[in-house]
């Protein structure tokens, strides 16, 4: 057998079946399931979504999800659904309106102003610093001549 | 810096402040309802003792008082006397209806709950978790009020004791009994 197919078989020995297998096992429902319950958020846990969460609550979240896909519902549809009992607390990400709209501007507003601020006081004290005086470069020395040109010939 | 941006910045801070402390002393799990004056879901399931069918909208036209409880939750416990003593004060009247809605259990359990700390009305077994979701629930004990035209409310997350238990009865569920049903006529 040439050398070279032996490392190609090494290598594909060395690839977790078990992920294939989780992949190939898959259905077009598992993952519009995983799709939704990733944007939902855990209520009992809070900083994970109900795909990852392990409560017994996402787990049943997780169902409804399921069993309202197979009704036909659609992710906008299910969404709604859940953001009508739980309100937009459940949203892992919070939806752009209202009062929201802070949360998703707050941190730029922070950075442009605390910029401002910090920019208006450098240039303050920068005005405010009075400068060196001004004085002429001593002249060089003998020995500093000397050792100057020492070190440029070496 | 002039005085004008000094206050600014002051208040900036003050309000950073407070939003930190809301975080960090404020209660994480409180979620705030979104469901009071919406129609309450309708469900039905067996009943915990006896396994027969409990609907909500056999009980259209009453006030109903939902308390979703568990055999496993402390503070169930804590309340179950309160509950009981509720039901107790508002039994006789034939417009009220107390329910419990028994979440995330198992069956045996929840019997063998109800036989020690005692049971005055029915409760409903919440199989698959549907009637909690529906209902925006997220813990036990959660009580629920809905009124004759099948309106929530009102919603309590915690035990239903002390002076929760006074408002309950005196400022959520006596004016609705006094309350008339509005009838709608159908033509």
């Amino acid at each position: 057998m040439p050398i070279r197919l032996t490392w190609c078989l090494a290598a594909l020995l060395t690839i977790p079946i078990p992920l294939f297998a989780a992949v190939q096992d898959e259905t077009d429902v598992d993952i519009q399931v995983r799709e939704i319950a990733k944007t939902l958020r855990c209520t009992v846990c809070q900083t994970e979504n109900i795909w990852e969460s392990g409560a017994p609550l996402a787990q049943q979240m997780r169902g409804v999800i399921r069993n309202r896909i197979a009704l036909g519902h659609n992710t906008e549809e299910i969404r709604a659904y859940f953001l009508s009992r739980y309100g937009d607390y459940i949203l892992m990400e919070p939806p752009k309106h209202g009062v929201n709209w802070l949360i998703w501007l707050a941190p730029f507003l922070l950075l442009v102003v605390g910029g401002f601020f910090l920019y208006k006081e450098v240039t303050h004290w920068v005005r405010e610093t009075p400068a060196p005086p001004s004085q002429p470069e001593p002249p060089l020395d003998d020995q500093a001549r000397k050792r100057i040109e020492r070190e440029l010939e070496s | 810096m002039s005085k004008g941006w000094q206050l600014t910045l002051i208040l900036c801070l003050l309000g950073l402040f407070a939003l930190f402390y809301q975080g960090l002393w404020g209660d994480p799990h409180h979620i705030p309802t979104v469901l009071i004056e919406t129609d309450a879901p309708n469900f039905e399931g067996p009943d915990v003792e006896t396994g027969q069918t409990i609907s909500l909208d056999q009980f259209k036209g009453k006030v109903v008082l939902l308390n979703f409880w568990a055999s496993w939750c402390y503070e169930c416990k804590v309340e179950h006397e309160s509950i009981l003593q509720l039901h107790q004060l508002f039994k006789d009247n034939p417009e009220f209806v107390m329910l419990g809605v028994n979440y995330q259990d198992e069956l045996p359990a929840a019997k063998k709950y109800l036989k020690e700390y005692g049971s005055t009305f029915s409760h409903v077994r919440d199989l698959k978790g549907q009637l909690a979701i529906d209902y925006g629930v997220y813990g036990v004990p959660e009580t629920f009020v809905i009124d004759q035209q099948g309106k929530i409310r009102h919603k309590w997350v915690g035990p239903i004791t002390g002076e929760v238990y006074t408002n309950l009865t005196q400022k959520v569920i006596a004016p609705l009994l006094k309350a008339q049903p509005t009838t709608t006529t159908t033509s």
